[in-house]
């Protein structure tokens, strides 16, 4: 019997009598006894009597026990009867070995007494494990008896109080001390609200999506990451027919304040023109559009990448002092943040922090004092028990706008004295939200509508919007704001966000949006009437926003603080809605009506490749913090449909832009995001049993879950500089040292690595030494020191991002219309074909080099992120040519040199076990057996240790992995993106015909089918 | 419910040489009965016997013993007891009998037919009782008897938080 088992029968067995019998105790004291005559010895007998039973009673109990004296022995005889376990004491004893000549009246009368009271605690206790309540016959148990103990029993009522008292059976604390409908009430749900965001960040619409999506916290948010109903496809049809709206507030929000040719000067080493347009860019810097930029670590452009970013400048409203102190916004997503803002603080020199003015309490007490004025009138007539004595409750709880989390006392600026430049964090201090799809527009005029210019004559003193009526003052200003309702009217005509200048910026000011929301959820219609094609429009279309019209007060701190102080909360709306004489009718607050300054900045859709430019175009609207909720539902009621994370990874990948940060392998963000994917992935592989599980190693998929770009740029490199040497050497016969061309049988013939030779003999032997002084450091041999020399050459991976080089790569890459044979001869003339001469720049100057690529399947197959991306073979080609249904070769079994070891490991561990069994019984000083730790687990099916060589593992030759990949339902088959070698790619480049140029394998990590897709690269 | 059903025979040792009390042990009658009822019903009643068959209590002292036995083949036991003559432990022969005192379902009911009848016992010793010294010796034996429920409600506060000990280990 195991010990638990045994413990749970001592328990039920406790109250329980034992065996009495008289041979147990007194074996020793025979000899003694037996001399003794009958009538002393029974005294003798009762003097000795206690011992057996206290010594019985050590072993259960230490507490009770005590010497007994012969003149209280009666007594304590009794006494110990009552507290032994066993029930049964024994009587008076030991006349056991005479044959008495009489029977004693009193020591049979004792004896019946003892074993009534042994008895009588077996009955009234309860020996089992079950309740009172389960001792009851079925007929006799009553509903709510273990709620209520008076519905019990009565005899049974004590013990059923006992054990509710005791805590297993007692129901857990209610956490919540109050009643629902307490917890239910508005200060109490704000106070929980404001308590559960002090973790994790939530934004201004986080009740709203809780309700209808899966929340996920990521990156220091909340976020809603898909819905919960079914919308892949809907949501997909929102983006290109209609339109879907995300809140992207929790990108954070970057501001850097100084004298232009200051700013410029600092960022101007994060960047470079290689890679795009810059900060400076004109059109830009003038504040007339939005640029993307990709930042670097000062100098150190084309490695150590920090992310992408946009931005936006504040336009000038004179451009005549341009020199003055101007305002630069930069866009960016939170995981990028703290790497950014570190190295944008030490390219401005900003270390100095500014005291946090803003945060501190004293403003706020103030505004929240001034509330509860303006609310007192409301109080008394609305509420109708409201406890106004207590301190606490008069002053009403703020709800948290903005960054929960953030400590107040942490310096959110810093300012540089040498350069006067001011960066200071803006994030959650403004909302954004997008809306993508041609519906945007009329979602957009239909729910914003501009602010009415207040005159001088209404009753102006009253309103605290102070701000807008100053603003009416000014003639210009005025019209600038006619200016840009009227261009904002015109957007309503156009049909697609994507006509527009790509980045275009609009400042606005509007009204309240909740005023004109509609009475139900509708969906807008593009309204044909406005579609006019007139002068005005065709300006617009062609020239963009004006750049005086870009300008709006939200770049002006004090007035955004004004504006999210003073919004009319809602419950005041809807009060003076039900005041409305006709109900249902216009809303008219007049000068209290709210103006809310917004930012509208397109947002360009797909603008790489040919086919469907500017899919997925459309609009973000920044606006004050506060105002999040009041901006989104009128957007739901216009019909805007609501995606989340997983739409916005979908319309990147649709859009085939990277995705961030999942495809940046080279900024510290995209490692540290694919690092937590592979953690993910493989706890979930791990939950399946391993027969319902694909077994990696014998698909000959070594990394199913994260990418070795490092190992893979690595090999590359190695491996055509193993190429390269025979063919400097000029020994046709060293190519059989090449373990690749040994695979192709058709290799590049004799005449062709001449060729070579001759063009780039002379340069290749000159740079072939820096790149072997380089290969000193990190070895050719990578694949057992991989892991050893990873940190080493950690800062060597980059992904080319040089436009130029982009270009000349992606007309490579198109296949070639001409004769395959001729293109072949004619490959050192004028035709686009990668030669080696032309490929050594690149290559001298990004050795380890990855390229963004995307993949069109040319038949069926959807591609899973982590495909991997290989070469195919000449007889593939072959095959290919001569089927055109040819699907692609399989990859035939690899062994799993892992299963015999996992096997040795669970054997191992079952002797171990079954020696830890018997080392308690058998050999308790051995301490059972040799401790189990020493080997690492194995998972079966999946390679453990450092990867061998990931490029020549399997048939065909592995180029690179897919990330982001899927069933496009814009292209209508399976579409890719990912990542190559910029190496391999070339070096592919060069050895395929022209006809079948750009055609790679794909492999899924489950499965052994290659299927060939398209390569392309698009600028 | 599912479950085995059991007889429980309570009986009484009845015998004039009290060294018979001394060998009186759970083994020895067990293997006792055992072999009177294969004695009395052959192999086959040996065997329906056998299993189920235990002595759950024994006491030397008052000779009562608690036997358990399937419901089915109780008869056999039953009528297998009256041909127990003596005991035999040792190489000694103690004649005794046994005397059926109550045949119950449960355990629990045979405790509480004991309990009543021991008291009926101390009450018929009290009252034949005719010396002075005894008649009180059983009187407080019988006092501690009925003494014995108003106390075992403390004892069993103790063996609550005894419970509790446990469940914290």
């Amino acid at each position: 019997m195991s010990n638990a088992k045994e413990r749970k029968h001592a328990k039920k067995m406790r109250n329980q009598p034992t065996n009495v019998t008289l041979s147990s105790g007194f074996v020793a004291d025979r000899g003694t006894k037996y001399h003794n005559g009958g009538g002393r010895h029974f005294h003798q007998a009762q003097k000795q009597e206690p011992f057996p039973g206290t010594s019985r009673q050590r072993q259960t109990k230490m507490t009770h026990h005590s010497p007994v004296d012969p003149d209280v022995k009666e007594q304590s005889s009794s006494k110990i009867m009552f507290k032994k376990k066993g029930g049964w004491k024994a009587g008076p004893e030991g006349m056991s070995q005479e044959i008495p000549k009489y029977i004693t009246a009193s020591t049979f009368a004792q004896a019946r007494a003892a074993e009534i009271s042994a008895m009588l605690k077996a009955v009234t206790q309860k020996s089992s494990n079950s309740l009172v309540f389960q001792t009851l016959p079925r007929h006799m148990r009553r509903r709510a008896m273990s709620h209520n103990v008076k519905r019990l029993p009565r005899r049974l009522r004590e013990i059923a109080q006992k054990e509710a008292e005791k805590a297993v059976h007692q129901k857990k604390e209610h956490s919540k001390n109050k009643c629902h409908k307490a917890r239910r009430c508005h200060k109490n749900r704000v106070l929980e609200f404001n308590r559960r965001q002090k973790k994790n960040i939530w934004l201004e619409t986080h009740i709203w999506h809780a309700k209808r999506f899966h929340m996920v916290k990521k990156w220091g948010y909340c976020l809603g990451e898909r819905p919960t109903v079914k919308s892949h496809r809907a949501c997909y049809r929102a983006m290109t027919n209609r339109c879907l709206l995300q809140d992207l507030s929790y990108y954070c929000c970057l501001e850097l304040k100084g004298k232009e040719e200051e700013i410029l000067k600092a960022l101007s080493p994060m960047c470079s023109i290689d890679a795009g347009l810059t900060f400076a860019a004109v059109h830009c810097l003038s504040g007339k559009c939005q640029g993307s930029v990709l930042l670097y670590r000062a100098n150190r452009y084309p490695r150590e990448m920090l992310g992408p970013v946009t931005f936006i400048w504040k336009s000038e409203r004179t451009p005549s002092h341009t020199s003055e102190s101007r305002q630069l916004w930069i866009w960016l997503h939170p995981m990028l943040k703290q790497d950014i803002l570190e190295e944008l603080k030490a390219a401005c020199q900003c270390v100095e922090p500014i005291k946090p003015t803003i945060c501190t309490p004293g403003p706020l007490l103030t505004t929240s004092e001034e509330k509860s004025q303006t609310e007192l009138p409301d109080e008394k007539i609305g509420k109708k028990r409201k406890r106004k004595d207590d301190g606490e409750n008069a002053k009403p709880v703020k709800k948290v706008i903005g960054d929960g989390t953030r400590d107040p006392h942490q310096p959110s600026s810093w300012i540089s004295a040498a350069t006067g430049i001011i960066i200071s964090d803006l994030t959650m201090e403004m909302n954004r939200l997008r809306l993508i799809g041609p519906l945007s527009h009329s979602i957009l005029t239909e729910a914003l509508k501009a602010a009415s210019v207040q005159t001088e004559g209404e009753d102006t003193e009253k309103t605290p919007h102070h701000w807008w009526i100053e603003t009416c003052k000014n003639p210009d200003s005025v019209s600038l704001h006619h200016r840009q309702e009227a261009i904002f009217e015109l957007l309503g005509g156009i049909t697609s966000p994507a006509e527009i200048p790509s980045g275009t910026i609009l400042g606005l000011t509007v009204g309240d949006p909740r005023i004109n929301l509609p009475p139900k959820r509708s969906k807008v219609l593009p309204n044909p009437e406005k579609c006019q094609d007139n002068e005005k429009v065709r300006q617009l279309l062609l020239e963009g926003v004006p750049v005086d019209c870009a300008h709006s007060f939200i770049w002006n701190q004090a007035i955004c603080k004004n504006v999210t102080e003073n919004k009319i909360s809602d419950q005041d709306l809807n009060r003076r809605r039900s005041e409305l004489l006709v109900p249902g009718s216009q809303l008219v607050l007049g000068p209290q009506e709210s103006k809310i300054p917004i930012l509208l900045i397109q947002q360009p859709g797909k603008v790489t490749g040919d086919d469907r430019r500017g899919w997925g175009s459309g609009w973000d609207i920044l606006f004050p913090k506060g105002w999040g909720m009041a901006f989104w539902i009128p957007f739901i009621y216009r019909g805007a449909r609501v995606g989340g994370l997983k739409e916005s990874v979908m319309h990147s990948q649709y859009k085939r832009s990277p995705d961030i940060p999942g495809d940046f392998p080279d900024c510290p963000a995209g490692v540290v995001f694919a690092e937590e994917q592979a953690k993910n992935l493989l706890e979930k592989y791990k939950r399946r049993p391993p027969a319902k599980r694909p077994n990696y190693v014998k698909l000959g998929t070594l990394a199913p879950f994260c990418c070795p770009w490092e190992q893979l740029a690595q090999e590359w490199e190695s491996r055509v500089q193993a190429q390269e040497e025979p063919s400097v050497a000029s020994s046709p016969s060293g190519e059989d040292s090449d373990s690749r061309r040994d695979k192709l049988p058709c290799a590049p013939t004799p005449e062709n690595t001449d060729l070579w030779s001759d063009e780039g003999g002379t340069s290749l032997s000159s740079c072939s030494e820096p790149r072997e002084a380089m290969d000193t450091e990190c070895p050719a041999r990578v694949g057992t020191e991989w892991v050893a020399c990873q940190d080493a050459t950690g800062s060597l991976l980059c992904v080319l991002r040089s436009r130029k080089w982009l270009k000349q790569l992606s007309t490579w890459c198109g296949p070639s219309s001409r004769d395959k044979r001729a293109a072949r001869r004619a490959s050192g003339s004028g035709e686009p074909a990668p030669t080696r001469a032309a490929c050594l720049p690149l290559l001298e100057r990004f050795p380890r080099a990855l390229v963004w690529v995307s993949l069109a399947l040319l038949r069926k197959g959807s591609p899973e992120p982590h495909s991997m991306i290989c070469v195919p073979t000449e007889e593939d080609f072959l095959r290919l040519r001569q089927d055109q249904l040819y699907c692609g070769p399989q990859e035939s079994k690899h062994s799993d040199p892992f299963k015999s070891e996992i096997r040795k490991q669970k054997e191992r561990k079952k002797v171990e076990k079954r020696q830890n069994k018997q080392a308690p019984t058998e050999r308790e000083g051995l301490a059972g057996g040799p401790p189990a730790a020493g080997h690492q687990a194995l998972t079966l099916g999946l390679w453990s240790g450092p990867l061998p060589g990931v490029t020549s593992h399997c048939s065909r030759v592995l180029l690179g992995f897919v990330t982001q990949g899927d069933f496009s339902m814009a292209v209508g088959g399976g579409e890719a993106l990912g990542f190559v070698s910029l190496t391999g790619l070339l070096d592919m480049l060069s050895t395929q015909p022209a006809a079948e140029r750009g055609l790679v394998l794909l492999r899924a990590p489950a499965s052994p089918q290659y299927r060939f897709a398209r390569i392309a690269v698009e600028v | 419910m599912v479950r085995f059903k059991h007889r429980y025979l309570l009986c009484e040792v009845v015998s004039d040489d009290p060294r018979c009390r001394l060998s009186l042990e759970d083994r020895v009658l067990g293997g006792l009965i055992r072999d009177t009822i294969a004695r009395v019903h052959g192999t086959f009643g040996a065997a329906s016997c056998s299993i189920g068959f235990a002595v759950r209590y024994l006491n030397a002292y008052t000779g009562v013993v608690l036997l358990r036995c399937r419901k089915e083949f109780y008869h056999l036991v039953c009528s297998a007891l009256p041909f127990i003559t003596y005991l035999e432990n040792k190489g000694h022969r103690y004649p005794c009998f046994l005397n059926t005192l109550h045949v119950g379902g449960t355990i629990r009911t045979c405790q509480k037919f004991l309990i009543h009848y021991n008291r009926r016992q101390l009450l018929i010793l009290l009252q034949n009782c005719t010396d002075e010294g005894e008649r009180q010796a059983i009187q407080k034996s019988v006092t501690r008897s009925c003494l014995l429920e108003e106390r075992s409600d403390e004892e069993f506060s103790e063996s609550g938080e005894e419970e509790a000990a446990e469940a914290v280990e």
